[in-house]
């Protein structure tokens, strides 16, 4: 039985030889890519284009200016005069936010019951730069505003209490945005390298009109199958081990849980989506359809990952339905290990709905994939 | 070239597609449901963040403070801790986004007006809700001591009506409310409306990979009018999305469409002509349909998702990618999308993206059909 699951593996690779291409994608491409995308994302929002039209030139008004350079969220485009230039920039996208600063900000800003304003503009057709510029902003008024009255007052600055906000972060000490996005990255680009490379099996062999003739072959089912797993977990195994030690070397992702522990849940989360995959393979008819069916659970699963927002902030229905997402467990797992340190004794959850998941979805799978090749 | 050649072309592959049901309805109806999807899971609105606070000083006045900071919707009491332990094992099983430390000395400081110390830690595995938690315990703890600072200052005689004295007046431009799903739906249109491409390299690999590649370089159809036959049905399928997706996102989402429809409706075609033709490109290189799906995404689906700038300002990726995002249709399109559907700027303003992404589909298809001959001779 084992040799003749070893010739089919064999097979595979033989095939995989035939078209270099595909696996020289899934494991160097994968990694670059990864790479690329860590490397664009992972940063602080900074270089936001600004202009600023100051009417009133003061000393004052410079300060401003000086702590919107100084902020590093800002660009400084040059010295804008009028509002016709700030209008049409803002009409064309090419700045995310404006400062006007009136004519008499500096009077009012020395004047003992002074009023200063200060009005922003913030183009919100980008949303999410928009709000950094925001934040950023409000800080600025807030510190020099604190100033003018602890000078109004005329008492010395340590008199007027503040809070004095300590912030701490855990398990990502230096709030690096690369520590929770390559994550989710990674189990991105590590699904899809499964999904695909298994979904391709069956419906490459049935488009190619192939599969009958393996299928006169004297082999069972199981064996087919088996055979054509083997590929798929090596090839999905070594992409996550390259990614892995890529955005360890690259990003300082730590790993400060088990390292062992991590594998095996790897191994462990690669059959439940290889499981997936072979469905897909079956009930489709062509590599196109399959390819199709890819994109859509690949996509829907991968919006439960919290890369771009948290599940714990979605309506309630797809909070109940992220329990029933494999992505999702996997990469709860994976930051626990990698960020948290933590074991068994804290994952035991995600890991054992990962195990009910997977034999679901592996007994369902198996059962439909041998059905439909008898 | 022949028009009759390339409409040929056309009809074959629109066989192929409607041949098949599932095919059909997947090829359709992929980019709208993944929109609709997105929509609902990528723009959240935070509310009820769990939080948990350890208050060492355990004072009336501590307690009046938890009481501010936990009122409104977006915080959320989730448990009083005595311990360090206890906020070690909320924050490892991810029970809590952040922690409140209070000083046992918070309201004798208070009550001196010294400088307060606050502790907040955070989980920076969800920086998402953590820094949620961060901003909203700030401006609570500011509200707070400012009513205690007015109530000490006038005791002392000193009137103050305000002790921030700078009036910051804030506007937001075409999405008032800054709200994410307004800019992000338009933003993704121009991923979704990617997926033809990747089904236009997987049909080119296919002809090559079932030997039909041969057959049809011995009919009169030059490998241009192949290309370009090839491309036309993905285009309306493209169309057919361009016209779903905004109604979509007008009737469903309330998103406002402030520019003109035909406009949209000229500049996406350009747009699939120019992300399809990278399609083609990825397909006349690839010898099956594995690597030509496997190449897709790497170069169409994933940078067309992660660097195009729908997530993340492109002003602030480094150098070399911002030159890279430049090569990117998405990128251009992005720009148009949110330029009509919010800004409502007509062609006066949009004119160089739509050259841009001309330019680009010329040149993708060019080369693609350079190398197409070399390939074949």
């Amino acid at each position: 039985m084992f040799s003749r699951i070893w010739a089919i593996s064999i097979k595979e690779f033989l095939h995989l030889r035939y078209d270099w291409w595909l696996p020289a994608f899934m494991l160097v491409g994968g990694v670059i890519e990864l790479l690329l995308i860590g490397w664009a994302t992972s940063r602080p929002i900074t270089n936001l284009p600004l202009m600023v039209l100051d009417h009133d030139q003061s000393a004052s008004s410079r300060e401003i200016v000086i702590a919107l350079e100084n902020s590093g969220t800002f660009q400084l485009e040059s010295q804008v005069y009028d509002f016709q230039t700030i209008e049409a920039a803002l009409e064309r996208g090419q700045i995310n936010a404006a400062m006007i600063i009136p004519p008499n900000f500096g009077d009012e800003m020395a004047s003992a019951n002074g009023q200063p304003t200060l009005s922003v503009i913030l183009n919100g057709s980008e949303s999410i730069p928009a709000t950094t510029a925001l934040r950023t902003v409000e800080g600025i008024a807030r510190n020099i505003g604190e100033q003018v009255t602890v000078k109004r007052m005329g008492i010395k600055p340590e008199t007027l209490a503040r809070f004095n906000p300590s912030l701490r972060v855990w398990f990502n000490e230096s709030l690096s945005e690369a520590l929770y996005s390559t994550p989710a990255e990674l189990g991105l680009m590590m699904e899809f390298i499964i999904l695909l490379f298994a979904a391709l099996t069956f419906s490459r062999e049935k488009e190619l009109g192939t599969l009958e003739s393996l299928l006169v072959m004297p082999l069972t089912s199981l064996e087919i199958i088996i055979g054509k797993s083997i590929p798929v977990i090596i090839i999905g195994m070594l992409a996550f081990g390259s990614m892995l030690g890529m955005v360890h070397f690259v990003f300082d992702v730590p790993v400060r849980g088990s390292l062992g522990l991590l594998i095996i849940l790897a191994f462990f989360y690669i059959l439940v989506e290889l499981g997936k995959g072979l469905v897909i393979s079956v009930v489709s008819r062509t590599q196109h359809q399959a390819f199709l069916l890819v994109m859509l659970v690949g996509m829907i699963d991968f919006l439960f990952t919290g890369y771009a927002a948290p599940v714990d902030g979605m309506p309630q229905i797809l909070q109940l339905l992220a329990n029933f997402i494999p992505a999702h467990h996997w990469l709860e797992i994976l930051r626990g290990i990698l960020l948290k340190g933590a074991g068994l004794e804290v994952l035991w959850i995600n890991v054992l709905a990962l195990i009910i998941l997977g034999v679901v979805i592996g007994a369902f799978s198996l059962r439909f994939v041998r059905r439909s090749l008898n | 070239m022949s028009i009759r050649h390339v409409l040929a072309i056309t009809r074959k592959e629109i066989y192929h597609i409607l041949r098949d049901k599932m095919t059909l309805i997947l090829v359709l109806f992929t980019p709208l449901f993944l929109l609709l999807l997105m929509a609902y899971a990528l723009t959240v609105d935070l509310k009820h963040v769990p939080i948990a606070v350890l208050d060492y000083d355990r004072s009336q006045t501590s307690r009046a403070f938890v009481q501010q900071i936990t009122a409104g919707q977006d915080l959320e009491l989730y448990a009083q801790v005595d311990s360090m332990n206890e906020v070690e094992s909320l924050l490892m099983r991810g029970e809590v986004k952040a922690v409140l430390i209070i000083d046992p000395a918070f309201e004798r400081d208070l009550n001196a007006l010294r400088s307060l110390p606050l502790q907040i830690i955070i989980d920076g595995t969800e920086p998402e809700s953590g820094g949620f938690a961060v901003d909203h315990i700030g401006w609570r703890a500011e509200e707070y001591i400012n009513q205690v600072l007015a109530d000490q200052m006038r005791s002392l005689g000193i009137q103050i009506d305000n002790l921030q004295p700078i009036d910051l007046r804030v506007r937001a431009w075409y999405n008032p409310s800054l709200k994410p799903r307004n800019d992000l739906i338009p933003g993704l249109i121009s991923m979704v409306l990617g997926f033809p491409a990747l089904s236009v390299a997987l049909t080119l690999a296919h002809e090559r990979e079932h030997g039909t590649l041969e057959q049809l370089m011995a009919t009169p159809v030059t490998r241009t009018e192949l290309l370009l036959g090839k491309m036309i049905p993905y285009i309306i399928v493209g169309l057919i999305n361009v016209i779903l997706i905004p109604v979509a996102a007008i009737l469903w989402f309330q998103i406002p469409f402030n520019g003109s429809f035909p406009l949209f409706f000229g500049l996406s075609a350009i747009f699939l002509f120019a992300v399809i033709s990278m399609g083609v490109l990825v397909g006349v290189f690839m010898p099956t349909q594995a690597s030509a799906l496997a190449l897709s995404f790497l170069v169409i689906f994933f940078p067309g998702f992660f660097l195009t700038g729908i997530f993340f300002p492109i002003a602030s990726m480094p150098e070399m990618i911002r030159m890279e995002s430049l090569f990117l249709p998405g990128t251009h399109y992005a720009i148009i999308t949110r330029g009509v559907f919010l800004t409502g700027i007509g062609i006066d303003v949009l004119w160089p993206y739509a050259v841009m992404l001309f330019v680009l589909g010329i040149s993708f298809t060019a080369v693609a059909a350079l190398f197409f001959k070399k390939k074949l001779a």
